[in-house]
C-alpha cells in the first residue's frame, strides 16, 4: 500500500512535528509514505465559509497530488471530513472519488485499516486530556457521542491506551467544543476565545498536564486561549506520544 | 437603504464582558442538556423515537395541504372558527377583528412564538386593546421590552436582580427582594386580576392534529389553561408545520418534547382543545408567514419539523456564550440560525456564521434535523446571494487562488516569519488582530514541515 | 384567491414528494408498566402527592388534616360534600375563590404521573382546574395506562371532551435564575387520593 502523506497548512508552518510525528510513526509501522511536495490546502477555509467556488483550485490540486495514492492519511480529523463529505467544488471524475474514499485520519487509520496492536516504543508518563475534534467526533465518528447515548467507544483513547504510563483526566463537558470552528476563530472572536478558555480550564481542573488531540488547529486555538488566560497547561498530538515522545 | 446584517459578534462581545450573567447562563443551559441526556438514559427507545418522530413529521410536511384541509374540516364540526393568514400582518388583522367583534380591549395571552413572529402585541397596542402575558418568562420580557432569547426559557439571560428591578417598577415590589419565590408569588398576584376580567385569551400551541380538529397546548404554569378557560373567548395561534396526522401520533412528540427541552418527563400541562368550552367561542388561526415557501427549500425545507424544544440552544455552546438576544431575531441559537434567513435573508446572512457547525444540535435534535449541515448549506447559498462581507469574501478568494498555486503558496508560506511579512496588509489586521485579542499567536518554527521533508528524506534519498 | 387557497397552492407547489415520506404505523414503543408503583414516583418527581389515609380516615378528614385552613372546599363528585358543589359556582372567574377542588379523574398514565380532565368531570366549569389553589384528584389505579402510546390508543376521551388537559403535578415555573417553583400560576399543590 502506497500512502501518500498530507499535512495540513497550519501543521507545516506553526506545528511541523505533528507532521514530522506522523510521518515516523507510519514508517516504524513499515508503511511505504510518500509526502508530495507540490501540496497546498484541502479547500476547507474556503467551502466552510461558503465560499465553496474558491475551493476548487485547491481541490483540483489535492487530486492531482493524491490520486495516485492507495491511501491519503493525514493527522487532521476536519481536513479528512472535507475531503470525505464536502469536497465537490470540482467535478467528480473517477480520480475525485478515489481520493474521497481512501483519505484517512491518521486515528482511524491505525485503528481501523492497519489495526495496530501496539506501541512498543512510545511511553507517556503524565495525565492527559483527550480532545476529541467535533469533526473527528461528530462527522468521522472515530468516538461515542454524548447526545446520542450511545455505548462508549474511543478509537483515539483505545491507540493511547496502548502508550506504556499514560493516564487519563476526565473533563466534566468531554464534547463541548472548543470553539475554534476555522474562520469562526477570527470573525466570532469574543465567542471563541471564550469557549477555548472554558475548554482549556476544564481539562486543567480534571487533572490534566496535558491536552492530546489528532487536530491541531483546536489546539493551535486553545494553546493561544490557555497562554493568554494563564492555565498551565501544554498540548501535545496523538501523533507525537504515540510516535514515542515522552514530553 | 439597504437592511443591515445582524452583527452577532458584537453582540456577543458585550454579553461576554458581564461575568456573572455570562457563567449563569452558560451553566443553567448546560445544565439543561445534562437534564436531557438523564432523560434519555432512562429510555432505551430514545433514538426509535426521533426517528419515528422525524418520520412522521416529513410525512405530514409532504402531505400538509391534505392534512390541514382534514384539520380545517374537523375543527370546524367540533364548532371552533378557523382562519388562514399569509403573514404577520394578515395574523395581527385577524386577530384585531375577532376582538373588536367581541368589543373585546383586554387581551390574555400565553406564550406564543408565532405571534413574536409577527410582532402582534406592537400592532395591537395602538389599537387600544391591552396585551398581558401571563408566562412569567414572557412577562419579564414584555415588561422590559425584549424579545424572548430562548424559545422555552424566555428569560434565560436575566439574573434575580434583574427581576426583582423589572418587578419593582412595574408591580411595585421591593426592588432588593433576591427570593425567586416571592418574586413569582408576585408575579401570580399580579396575573390574577387581570386574568380574571381580561376580555380573551389567547394561547399559542404545539401541535395539531389533523384526525381530530384537536390543538395541543404544553405548558408548565397553568398560565395557558388560565388563559384559554377563564375568558369565554379563545384565540390560539399555530403556525401550520404543527400537525401531526393522527392522535395516536402525539404520544411520541409529548415523550420527547419537554425531555427535550428541560429534561423533565412532561410538561405539567397537556392540553387537549378540541372545541369551545361550554359558553365560549373558540378561534383558530392558520399561520403560513413563509413556511410554504419553506417547504420548496430542497436544502431547508426538513427545518419546518421543529417542534420548538429549543434543545439545540441548551447544547450550543456558541448559544450558551452569547445569549438569545445576540442572535437580533425572534428565532435564536442553532435553529434560529437555519429558519431566520428564510424571514430576511440579508438581516440575517451573518447567523449561519455564528456556529463552529460543530453538530451537538443536530445529535440533541428530537425530530433529526441536520441543523449543522443546514448551516454549512446556508453558508453556500449566503456566498452564491452575495450576502457575504466584502474583506471576507475577498480573502476566501485570494486564499483559494493561492492554495492552487503550490509555488506561489510555498513562498508565501515559507517559514512563519516570511509569512507573517508577506500576507497583505489587510488579511493581517482583519484576520491575526481579532485572533491575538483574547489568545496567544502561535510560536514561530525553525523550519516548516516542507522544508524538514525535503532536508531531512528528499536529499537523504538522493545520496542513497 | 383567498389567503386559504394561496397557501394550500403554494405547499401544493413546494412540497416535497409524498410517496417519498409514508406514513409510519403507530408507535407502541417503551416500558408497559402501568403499575400505581410507577405512577406515584412520576407523580412526586413532578411535584405531586400522594393523600395518604391514616387509620380510620375517609377522603374527607385527610383533606381536613391536609388542608386545614381552606374556608372553601369545592367539590365536583357526588360522593365528596365540600363546602360548595362545583355546580353552585355561576362563572368561569367565580372559581377563583376555590381553595381545595376535588375531582374525579378517569385515568392516569403510569409513565407521567398524569391525570387527566375534562369537562365532563368539571361540570363545564374547567377554570375550576387552574383557578382553585389546590386541586385533589380521586383516582382508582385500575385506571392507570402505561406510557404516553398506550393512553392516546386507549383513551376515548381524546376524541369527544372539547377539552382534556392532563395534570402532571402543580404548576411549576423556573423562569427566575432557574429556580424550580412548584405554584406557578395555576394550582400550587396537585394531591392524589387512591380509591
Amino acid at each position: 500500500m502506497k500512502i501518500g502523506l498530507f499535512i495540513p497548512c497550519y501543521i507545516d508552518a506553526f506545528y511541523p512535528n505533528a507532521g514530522i510525528a506522523t510521518l515516523e510513526l507510519l514508517e516504524k509501522l513499515g508503511q511505504d509514505v510518500e509526502y508530495p511536495m507540490d501540496q497546498t490546502c484541502c479547500g476547507q477555509p474556503m467551502a466552510n465559509s461558503g465560499c465553496n467556488s474558491d475551493a476548487a483550485a485547491a481541490e483540483a490540486l489535492f487530486v492531482r497530488n493524491f490520486a495516485k495514492y492507495d491511501a491519503i492519511v493525514m493527522p487532521s480529523g476536519s481536513c479528512t471530513h472535507h475531503v470525505r463529505d464536502n469536497f465537490d467544488a470540482i467535478p467528480q471524475t473517477d480520480d475525485v472519488k478515489h481520493v474521497r474514499k481512501n483519505t484517512f485520519e491518521l486515528v482511524e487509520f491505525l485503528h481501523d485499516i492497519l489495526k495496530v496492536e501496539e506501541f512498543p516504543w512510545a511511553e507517556f508518563p503524565h495525565k492527559v486530556g483527550l480532545h476529541n475534534s467535533c469533526g473527528t467526533l461528530r462527522a468521522l465518528r472515530t468516538a461515542s457521542m454524548s447526545e446520542l447515548g450511545e455505548p462508549f467507544f474511543s478509537k483515539p483513547m483505545d491507540l493511547l491506551s496502548k502508550v506504556k504510563g499514560i493516564s487519563f483526566a476526565t473533563p466534566k463537558r468531554p464534547d463541548e467544543c472548543c470553539g475554534f470552528g476555522g474562520t469562526f476563530s477570527v470573525t466570532e472572536e469574543a465567542v471563541s476565545a471564550r469557549m477555548g478558555l472554558d475548554k482549556v480550564r476544564d481539562h486543567h481542573q480534571a487533572g490534566a498536564e496535558y491536552i492530546v488531540s489528532a487536530d491541531t488547529s483546536c489546539m493551535m486555538h486553545q494553546q493561544g486561549c490557555a497562554e493568554r488566560g494563564g492555565v498551565p497547561i501544554r498540548f501535545i498530538h496523538i501523533a507525537e506520544i504515540l510516535n514515542g515522545a515522552r514530553a | 437603504m439597504k437592511v443591515k446584517p445582524v452583527n452577532h459578534a458584537k453582540a456577543a462581545e458585550e454579553f461576554l464582558e458581564d461575568a456573572p450573567h455570562l457563567t449563569f447562563h452558560d451553566e443553567r443551559l448546560w445544565d439543561m442538556r445534562q437534564k436531557r441526556d438523564q432523560q434519555m438514559h432512562l429510555l432505551p427507545e430514545w433514538q426509535d423515537l426521533r426517528t419515528r418522530a422525524s418520520e412522521i413529521k416529513e410525512h405530514t410536511l409532504a402531505n400538509l395541504p391534505e392534512y390541514l384541509e382534514q384539520f380545517e374540516a374537523n375543527a370546524k364540526k367540533n364548532g371552533i372558527h378557523v382562519h388562514w393568514a399569509k403573514d404577520g400582518e394578515e395574523h395581527n388583522r385577524i386577530v384585531a377583528e375577532i376582538l373588536e367583534q367581541h368589543g373585546a380591549k383586554t387581551l390574555i395571552k400565553s406564550k406564543s412564538m408565532v405571534t413574536e413572529e409577527c410582532d402582534m402585541r406592537a400592532y395591537l397596542q395602538p389599537r387600544g386593546v391591552t396585551v398581558t402575558e401571563t408566562d412569567l418568562g414572557e412577562r419579564i420580557q414584555q415588561l422590559d421590552d425584549q424579545l424572548p432569547s430562548h424559545i422555552v426559557v424566555p428569560a434565560v439571560h436575566k439574573l434575580v436582580p434583574d427581576v426583582a428591578r423589572i418587578f419593582a417598577k412595574n408591580y411595585n415590589t421591593d426592588p432588593n427582594d433576591n427570593s425567586p419565590q416571592s418574586l413569582a408569588e408576585a408575579q401570580r398576584m399580579a396575573a390574577r386580576p387581570v386574568i380574571l376580567t381580561s376580555d380573551a385569551g389567547m394561547t399559542g400551541g404545539n401541535f395539531l392534529v389533523a384526525e381530530t380538529g384537536t390543538f395541543v397546548v404544553c405548558t408548565n404554569e397553568g398560565n395557558a389553561d388560565l388563559s384559554a378557560t377563564v375568558p369565554n373567548l379563545h384565540i390560539a395561534t399555530l403556525g401550520i408545520e404543527r400537525l401531526v396526522p393522527r392522535m395516536a401520533d402525539l404520544g411520541v412528540f409529548v415523550r420527547l418534547l419537554s425531555r427535550s427541552a428541560l429534561g423533565s418527563p412532561i410538561t405539567q400541562y397537556t392540553t387537549h382543545f378540541r372545541g369551545p368550552q361550554k359558553g365560549g367561542e373558540m378561534h383558530i388561526i392558520l399561520v403560513d408567514n413563509g413556511r410554504s415557501t419553506r417547504l420548496g427549500m430542497e436544502e431547508f425545507w426538513t427545518s419546518l419539523k421543529c417542534i420548538r424544544c429549543g434543545a439545540c440552544m441548551n447544547t450550543c455552546p456558541v448559544y450558551r456564550r452569547s445569549g438569545g438576544l445576540s442572535y437580533g431575531a425572534v428565532y435564536s441559537g442553532p435553529i434560529g440560525a437555519i429558519i431566520d434567513p428564510t424571514f430576511n435573508e440579508r438581516k440575517y446572512s451573518t447567523l449561519p456564521f455564528a456556529s463552529t457547525m460543530n453538530g451537538s444540535c443536530t445529535n440533541v435534535c428530537p425530530v433529526k434535523i441536520n441543523i449543522h449541515e443546514q448551516l454549512y448549506k446556508w453558508r453556500r447559498v449566503l456566498a452564491e446571494h452575495h450576502e457575504l462581507p466584502f474583506v471576507k469574501r475577498e480573502i476566501m478568494h485570494m486564499a483559494g487562488k493561492l492554495m492552487g498555486q503550490p509555488k506561489l503558496y510555498r513562498t508565501a508560506i515559507n517559514g512563519t516569519e516570511v509569512a507573517l511579512s508577506t500576507l497583505p496588509r489587510f488579511v493581517l489586521y482583519n484576520w491575526l488582530n481579532p485572533w491575538g485579542k483574547h489568545r496567544e499567536l502561535p510560536h514561530p518554527v525553525k523550519q516548516t514541515f516542507h522544508s524538514w521533508y525535503k532536508q531531512n528524506r528528499l536529499k537523504k534519498d538522493k545520496a542513497q | 384567491m383567498s389567503s386559504r387557497d394561496n397557501i394550500l397552492a403554494t405547499l401544493r407547489a413546494n412540497r416535497p414528494d409524498p410517496a417519498a415520506h409514508p406514513l409510519p404505523p403507530v408507535a407502541m414503543l417503551g416500558d408497559m408498566d402501568n403499575s400505581r408503583q410507577r405512577f406515584e414516583n412520576a407523580l412526586q418527581l413532578l411535584g405531586g402527592q400522594i393523600l395518604l389515609p391514616e387509620e380510620g380516615d375517609t377522603l374527607a378528614t385527610a383533606i381536613a388534616r391536609r388542608f386545614p385552613d381552606a374556608k372553601i372546599i369545592c367539590s365536583a363528585v357526588p360522593d365528596f360534600e365540600g363546602t360548595i358543589r362545583i355546580e353552585d359556582i355561576e362563572s368561569p372567574q367565580q372559581a377563583a375563590a376555590t381553595d381545595v377542588l376535588v375531582v374525579r379523574s378517569p385515568f392516569g398514565i403510569a409513565e407521567m404521573g398524569s391525570i387527566f380532565l375534562s369537562e365532563a368531570q368539571l361540570n363545564s366549569l374547567n377554570s375550576a382546574a387552574h383557578l382553585t389553589q389546590h386541586i385533589v384528584v380521586i383516582l382508582s389505579e385500575d385506571n392507570l395506562s402505561a406510557n404516553m402510546h398506550t393512553t392516546y390508543l386507549e383513551r376515548p376521551e381524546f376524541h369527544t371532551a372539547n377539552y382534556g388537559v392532563l395534570m402532571s403535578g402543580p404548576s411549576a415555573t423556573a423562569d427566575i435564575q432557574g429556580v424550580l417553583i412548584r405554584g406557578a400560576q395555576g394550582v400550587r399543590s396537585l394531591s392524589v387520593w387512591w380509591e
